[in-house]
């Protein structure tokens, strides 16, 4: 059994598990570290910078976090590239350029989110049927999201379970005859996919002047944020419409946050008051920190998120993200992206300069 | 601690609403006007400034501004301590590099550096008071508008002078909105030149709004003649799109600045100097000036190399960590610091010969790259780029795209060089070639963005000599 081979093995004890103590967590991660310190050379040339070996790391906290963007720039991958069962990408337009996240095995990726999907979302329910608002697994083979997805109806979904998607967007004649039969049957229905998917799904029903109330429960999980994709609703009146269109509570209506550069998903426990305390379960930690110094912040003070994710183990456990947080019992709450500063004086600002480049120079 | 900002005329009202900006513990009160209010601001200014400031000489004008701007040199006078103890507070930067850079900006707005701004734009400046005859026949006379608004932005501390100022010497009424970020120096100079000259209290007002605000701007562009617009692009054209075609605008975007260093001023008893002057033009402002640089090209061939001399910059850089510290930042501007540090400490990987410096604080960064990298800006706060180059005519080809952006270029060359090179860089959209240490720090009656301060703003009304000779027959006294 080779060292990758080992690793996988005792990570998916370690899922499986889901009992784990803090220590159990520790010695995981920097054996993770030593491994992907090894075998995954731009992110060894990047811990020697900052001086940070194997045999200096003493606990998770001081493995050296890769800023998300760096996805973008190099093949981060314990394994050759070439062979990777999977590669993600985001869907990042800067540029043109997408961050790239190769899986060498999609094996603990998928056990990942399968224990945790169960244990946040599913619950009690062993399956339920579902309807997604994204495209398939097919029509994009390089989204995690997609993968997500289609892998919770494999594992959780009814056998009518379907997609609502057409080449057109919402297939609005599936979606009203899913809901109705979910309305007359009684039988528990999930709505699932992205965030600003949901919004167009506002306006079309608005449109129609329909509104729902599905069966007892039933549930909405929702991810993603709207991405320019739709207006920019307020979250607060995100979950109020929800629950206005589809009689769903809001504790039932969940959201999930994940990233394609993390092989784990964060959820919530509903939306009754938002922003919703997000958590993740124990082979994933987080920490706020301020970026400048990479300290972590005092509990309650504003800070970027920074993920070790155990299951990223043929990449790079620990990432620092754009989001912005903050640390509460019981997890953490998002409080949005960190948007480019914008100019303070009256210097360029690279934001202005990048979409004044993009315009130009294509 | 609660400070008052603006300055609005006699209008015959008292009672205004009052916007209150927060900075740290400090409130400053800014009036907020109804349109109703505006309304009568702008009549109030229009009529004022065309019933005194017209009827001043342009040199009694200059000798307003002289005594106002000595009141602010002087450091024992009530405003100048004023400033000195909020615009740190304010801004954020260092104040001791407020104190500084307050000092050398203002000295370009006593008298004779203001007599220079004149005669940089009109040969003879005695054409803003009355005709003056023309070389060619006939009479010229230069006239302002009535109404010019200024709509500031920014947090420099105290940039709206120059247009403010501008905007005076050619007889206008001015209304300018401050920025939030800097709500406080037009305001103070605005009831200092009423301190020294009580006639002027009706010739201009100092409001703030929030931008973007349509209701207030479309009935002030409507009657203004001129809009002075700073500020990045998309709220420019925001802007532009708002004003009618019969009032003029003058947009001022966000810049991109950099430095040349010629392999002349690389010599082991020069380069030090050289560096630290670079250091110098990056600490001020931290950058967010439009005469900022955001990075150096340094040229191979020298004693010192590049690679050499970002390691300088890197020492220096840390020097002035200590006596200037940088501004606070916000979350915002450390995440995309860090971030920016980050990525580029990611690609050593595939780019060895970079190098990344700095200290664990990221107080600042150096990145140190080899020819052919592409130009691209910092991410501000200290975050420079050192480029090698061979030739000029190397780097000119990756700059050129950006050439609406482009303003000033710090150089550390031979005068051989100088104009050849300066010749290179206007060709490419340059507007301002100066020396290193003195980017920040523009001449009095330079060419902003490449434009003419004075003359962008009037009008010239000719008598042409045809009507003077014909005027002649109708003299009285005609024999």
């Amino acid at each position: 059994m080779n060292q990758q081979q080992e690793i996988i093995k005792d990570l998916s004890q370690f899922i499986k598990n889901n009992q784990t103590s803090e220590d159990d967590f520790n010695k995981l991660a920097l054996r993770i570290f030593t491994y992907q310190y090894q075998n995954n050379l731009p992110y060894q040339a990047f811990c020697r910078q900052k001086g940070k070996t194997p045999r200096l790391v003493k606990n998770w906290m001081g493995i050296p976090f890769v800023p998300i963007n760096a996805f973008k720039e190099v093949p981060l991958t314990c394994t050759d590239p070439e062979k990777a069962q999977a590669v993600f990408m985001t869907s990042g337009t800067t540029k043109g350029i997408r961050g790239k996240h190769y899986h060498s095995t999609l094996e603990i990726r998928e056990l990942s989110m399968i224990v945790n999907f169960k244990e946040r979302f599913m619950k009690d329910t062993e399956k339920i049927r579902m309807g997604v608002l994204f495209p398939t697994e097919s029509e994009l083979p390089n989204s995690s999201l997609a993968h997500y997805l289609a892998l919770g109806v494999k594992e959780f979904g009814t056998e009518d379970s379907c997609y609502l998607l057409n080449e057109k967007g919402l297939d609005m004649e599936k979606v009203l005859s899913e809901l109705e039969h979910a309305e007359e049957t009684g039988e528990p229905y999930a709505l699932l996919g992205a965030s600003y998917s949901f919004v167009h799904l506002f306006e079309e029903l608005e449109k129609l002047g329909k509104t729902f109330h599905l069966p007892k429960g039933s549930m909405v999980l929702d991810t993603g944020g709207y991405k320019n994709q739709s207006k920019e609703l307020e979250l607060n009146e995100f979950y109020q419409l929800l629950s206005t269109f589809l009689g769903v509570g809001l504790s039932d209506c969940i959201n999930m946050y994940g990233v394609t550069e993390l092989s784990t998903q964060f959820y919530d426990d509903g939306n009754e008051v938002v922003p919703s305390v997000k958590s993740g379960p124990n082979w994933i930690k987080t920490r706020v920190i301020n970026p400048l110094t990479g300290e972590e912040v005092a509990k309650g003070e504003p800070g970027v998120l920074v993920h070790c994710d155990l299951a990223n183990f043929n990449s790079v456990t620990t990432i620092l993200t754009e989001d912005l947080g903050v640390e509460v019992d019981g997890g953490f709450l998002l409080l949005g992206r960190v948007q480019g500063a914008e100019a303070r004086g009256c210097s360029i600002a690279v934001e202005e300069f990048i979409n004044f480049a993009k315009g130009s120079l294509k | 601690m609660r400070e008052v900002a603006g300055y609005i005329p006699e209008i015959g009202e008292e009672e205004f609403e009052q916007k209150i900006l927060k900075f740290q513990d400090l409130e400053v009160e800014i009036p907020l006007l109804t349109k109703k209010q505006m309304n009568k601001v702008i009549e109030t200014v229009k009529k004022g400034s065309a019933e005194t400031l017209k009827s001043l000489t342009v040199s009694e004008i200059v000798n307003i501004i002289d005594k106002v701007t000595d009141r602010l040199l002087d450091r024992s006078s009530s405003y100048r301590q004023k400033a000195e103890k909020l615009l740190p507070i304010v801004t954020g930067y260092d104040e001791e590099m407020i104190r500084l850079a307050l000092t050398s900006y203002l000295k370009s707005f006593r008298k004779h550096e203001l007599q220079r701004f004149l005669v940089e734009d009109l040969a003879n400046p005695l054409m803003l008071d009355d005709f003056q005859p023309r070389v060619k026949g006939g009479f010229s006379t230069a006239v302002g508008p009535d109404l010019i608004t200024h709509v500031w932005s920014g947090n420099v501390p105290a940039l709206p002078l120059w247009s403010f100022i501008s905007g005076l010497l050619v007889k206008a009424g001015n209304i300018g909105k401050v920025s939030s970020a800097e709500p406080l120096f037009a305001g103070w100079f605005a009831r200092l030149i009423v301190e020294v000259e009580p006639r002027l209290a009706n010739c201009f007002a100092v409001v703030w709004w929030k931008g973007g605000d349509e209701e207030r701007e479309n009935s002030l562009f409507e009657q203004s003649n001129l809009v002075i617009g700073y500020g990045g692009n998309q709220s420019l054209q925001s802007l532009q799109s708002r004003i009618p075609i019969t009032t003029r605008f003058l947009p001022f975007g966000h810049k991109v600045s950099f430095g040349i260093v010629s392999n002349a001023a690389l010599d082991s008893q020069k380069a030090w100097r050289t560096a630290h002057q670079a250091a110098l033009d990056v600490v001020r402002y931290d950058q967010q000036g439009c005469y900022s640089p955001h990075l150096f090209y340094v040229q191979n061939g020298g004693k010192v190399s590049p690679r050499e001399f970002a390691r300088y910059m890197a020492t220096e850089l840390d020097n002035f960590r200590k006596k200037y510290p940088r501004r606070t930042l916000s979350m915002e501007e450390s995440a995309s610091l860090a971030s920016w540090r980050q990525k580029e400490e990611m690609s050593l990987f595939s780019n060895l010969n970079k190098e990344v410096l700095g200290n664990s604080a990221n107080d600042w960064t150096v990145v140190y790259e080899e020819e052919n990298a592409d130009f691209t800006p910092s991410p501000l706060n200290r975050a420079i780029r050192v480029i090698a180059f061979e030739k000029i005519e190397d780097i000119l080809p990756s700059i050129k795209p950006y050439r609406s952006f482009l303003q000033t270029v710090g150089m550390a060359t031979s005068p051989k060089e100088l104009f050849q090179w300066a010749k290179n860089l206007g060709g490419i959209g340059v507007t301002r070639i100066t020396a290193l240490g003195s980017m920040t720090a523009p001449e009095a009656g330079w060419h902003h963005d490449g434009r003419f301060n004075l003359l962008d703003l009037i009008s010239m009304v000719d008598i042409e000599s045809s009507a003077e000779e014909d005027s002649e027959r109708f003299a009285p006294y005609v024999d």
